[in-house]
Formats: structure tokens, sequence, C-alpha cells
């Protein structure tokens, strides 16, 4: 398995039900494991019973289990202050109102929140190699689909940028003839370098989602869940990532032979229904089921974790890495 | 006496010099004006025009086109201060692309 496990799916199905139960699985089998949360509903803190933060924390009562919880409006603001402090070193008084309102602009944008999520991700990928294994709780499919579609999008426009930018330079120079001394130069250019820095950033990125990255689509067997799975496998294939398997959550579970109350006859059609969505999800997807977990009456925590670990058939040895296969 | 005919040689030696010195001005003043200046001032354009597109695909915002990627663009803002006051002000002023064309010809 790769060392980045993603879970996706609808709002509500269990992701984060899937993704802790999978990090346990892989922390009981000896890997160091993280888990982050990137939807900004963040439910991790509740299934550990135990608050989390932006930064890994180990998981109470858990060996070889970390946790941490993304926060974009924390790394928004971060970067709005990091761009500010540049500001303030390097243009003049004059001039900073304007273009610190611009700045300001510029983080109010719809996307900004999308980037932030995504640079921090990013950046705890690049970080993580005190861990075996990094699962990935998702936010739901839509924003999920785009945020793993920006690296190839970005790099596109980075590329365009670095070219426009490089271009012009190269005209300013030649236009320095004789003595002159031309009123931009290629060598040092702050531009340039941070462009060519973003520009390594999401291909790394793209790269690894492409090459080190699995991805599990947790699923509900119900109409929507399942046309909504079928949209994201397509989406995440066609963007060159790896839909590993299904993961079906809620089944009901079925009532005894001798059972025929109104709630037993209740739970027998609702069995046959999640059969027929089963059947569509086995047959249909080129994806196999990995895993079909029952509904259970109480939350999904503690030694309940470890239970849902057992159903789940997601095999957990280590990513086939440089550094582990050192080991 | 000697000396007097050294000076007066090494006057018109100086003369010369001078009025060699002011010739070479003069041809420099006419290529440049003629020659240098129209060339480098053309290239020079054509790369601001450069930098104006780069400009606004970095900042359409500043222009009320909302992009998805200013987050990513702000952080160049603190090292393009010169450029992006001029580059405002060139968007702001300029009325037609025949009329920036226009002023690299001097009628």
């Amino acid at each position: 398995m790769e060392k980045f496990v993603f879970f996706g799916g609808k709002g509500g199905v269990g992701k984060t039900t899937m993704s802790a139960a999978y990090a346990v699985k892989c922390a009981d089998a000896g890997l160091d494991t993280l888990v982050v949360s990137t939807d900004p509903a963040h439910s991790t803190s509740d299934v550990f019973d135990q608050q989390l933060g932006d930064e890994p924390q180990a998981v109470d009562g858990r060996d070889r289990l970390w946790a941490m919880e993304i926060d974009p409006d924390e790394e928004v603001e971060h970067h709005l202050m990091e761009t500010k402090r540049a500001l303030g070193d390097q243009v003049s008084a004059a001039l900073v109102n304007e273009i610190d309102r611009q700045i300001e602009m510029a983080h109010q944008t719809p996307g900004a929140y999308e980037a932030a999520l995504f640079d921090r991700f990013v950046d705890v990928m690049r970080s993580s190699e005190a861990y075996d294994r990094v699962v990935f709780d998702t936010s739901p499919t839509g924003g999920t689909l785009r945020l793993l579609g920006l690296p190839e999008f970005l790099e596109g426009w980075i590329d365009r940028l670095l070219r426009k930018r490089e271009q012009s330079i190269d005209l300013f120079e030649k236009a320095a003839i004789g003595n002159n001394e031309p009123r931009r130069v290629m060598d040092g250019d702050p531009i340039l370098a941070r462009l060519r820095e973003r520009k390594e950033f999401f291909e790394y990125a793209g790269e690894t989602l492409r090459e080190h990255a699995a991805f599990f689509l947790v699923v509900n067997p119900d109409e929507l869940s399942v046309r909504e799975t079928r949209r994201a496998a397509e989406g995440l294939s066609d963007r060159g990532l790896s839909v590993r398997g299904l993961a079906v959550n809620r089944l009901t579970p079925g009532p005894d032979d001798d059972e025929n109350g109104r709630g037993a006859r209740y739970l027998r059609d609702r069995v046959a229904t999640e059969r027929a969505h089963l059947r569509t999800l086995r047959e249909e997807f080129d994806q196999p089921v990995v895993a079909e977990i029952e509904t259970r009456v109480e939350e999904v925590k503690g030694d309940f974790l470890t239970e849902v670990a057992a159903e789940l058939d997601i095999d957990t040895a280590a990513p086939a890495t440089p550094s582990s296969e050192s080991t | 006496m000697s000396d007097a005919t050294d000076d007066g040689e090494g006057a018109i030696a100086d003369r010369i010099d001078r009025y060699l010195d002011a010739l070479r001005e003069w041809a420099t003043g006419l290529y440049h004006g003629l020659v240098t200046h129209p060339a480098y001032e053309k290239i020079e354009k054509e790369a601001e025009d450069l930098e104006d597109t780069f400009m606004l695909a970095c900042f359409p915002d500043a222009f009320g086109i909302p992009s998805p990627v200013s987050y990513y663009t702000a952080e160049l803002l603190p090292y393009l201060e010169s450029e992006f006051e001029a580059w405002e002000r060139r968007m702001w002023d300029r009325g037609s692309m025949l009329e920036r064309k226009g002023q690299q010809y001097h009628f």
C-alpha cells in the first residue's frame, strides 16, 4: 500500500470513521500512523474523544497513532501575515497602502480557502518522514475532487506566468543597448525565484498524488451515495489518481428469521434494497468492495474502532518507499 | 622661447582634441537619436506590454475579475512594487492599442 491513503465520499457516509479505523489498523500492525482531517467540519476529535489541533498529536491510549486537524483559516491568516511582512521589508511607505489593499483582497477571494487547505496538506505530505503511513480524511466529494485537481491546473498556470516574465525580462535586457542599465535583469529576479519555488511545490504535489497515494471511497448502500460514488470514481480516474476500493458503510443488520413484527418487516425490506445497491457496487464498478460495515447502535469510538478496523479488508503492508525498504 | 612654441603646438593639439570631442558628441547624439533610442524604446515598450499581460494574468481582481489563483500571486506583490503602480496607471490611461503603438513615433 502507498504511504498516503485518502478516504473520500459523499457527506455523512462515515469517512471519518473509516479513516480512523484504518489508521488504528495500521498502527496496530506496527506502523507509525498519522490521521489528517482536511474536512472543515472536523470530527476526528470526536472519534478519538480528544481535542486535536493543527499540529500532530499522539492519540491517547493508542500506540503509534497520531492525529491532526488542518485549519485553513489559520493558514490563510498565516499566509496573509507572511506576505505583509515581506511587503513591509520591500516596499516604500508611500506605496504600502495601495498594495496592501490588493493583498487583503486576494485573501478574501473564494479560492483562498481551498488554496490554503491545499498548501497545508501538501506541507503535511512533505514533512511526513516520521510516519510510515499518513491517512487523509477528506472533505465531501466535490471539494476533494477540486482540491486534488489543483496541482495540474496550477502547474500550467505557473508555467505560463514564468514564460511571460522571462520574455519581458529578456526584452528589457535587450533594450539596454550600449552601456544602458537594463530595467530588469534575469539573475536574481525575485519574481522568477518565487514562481519557480511554487512550480516545484505543485509538481511535488501532483507527482506524490499520482505515484504515492491510494484513494478509497466510502459509500452507503443507498441510491444517492452510489451515484455520487460513481461520479467521484470517474473524476479521480480522469485525473490519473487510482481508486483502490469501495468501503461500504452503514449496512442495516437483518432481523432473525422467526421475527415478524413491524420492525422486523421494515428491516427485511431495508436489507433487500441495500442488497440491490451492494450488487450494483460489486458488479458495475471497476473497484473492489473492500469493506462491509454494519450500522452500530453506539458511536464508533474506542474499542468499536478496533472492531471496525478488523472488518476493513484493506492491507496495511508498509509502503514501498526507499525509507522503509532499508529496514 | 622654446616653451612658447611648445605651448603653441600644445594649444593646437588641444583645439583639435576639443573639436574631435565635439564632433564625437554630435555623432553619438545623432546616432543615438536616430538609431539607438528609437530601437531600445521600441523593445522596451514591447517588454512593458508583455509585463502588462503578466500583471493582468496575476491580478485580474484589481479590475474586478475574480481570479482563483490570486492567493498565490499575492505573494509576488511585495516584489512588484514599481511594476504594480506603473501597470495600474498604464492600464487606466491606455485609450486604445493604437494610441499605445503610436507613442513610439514622435510626430
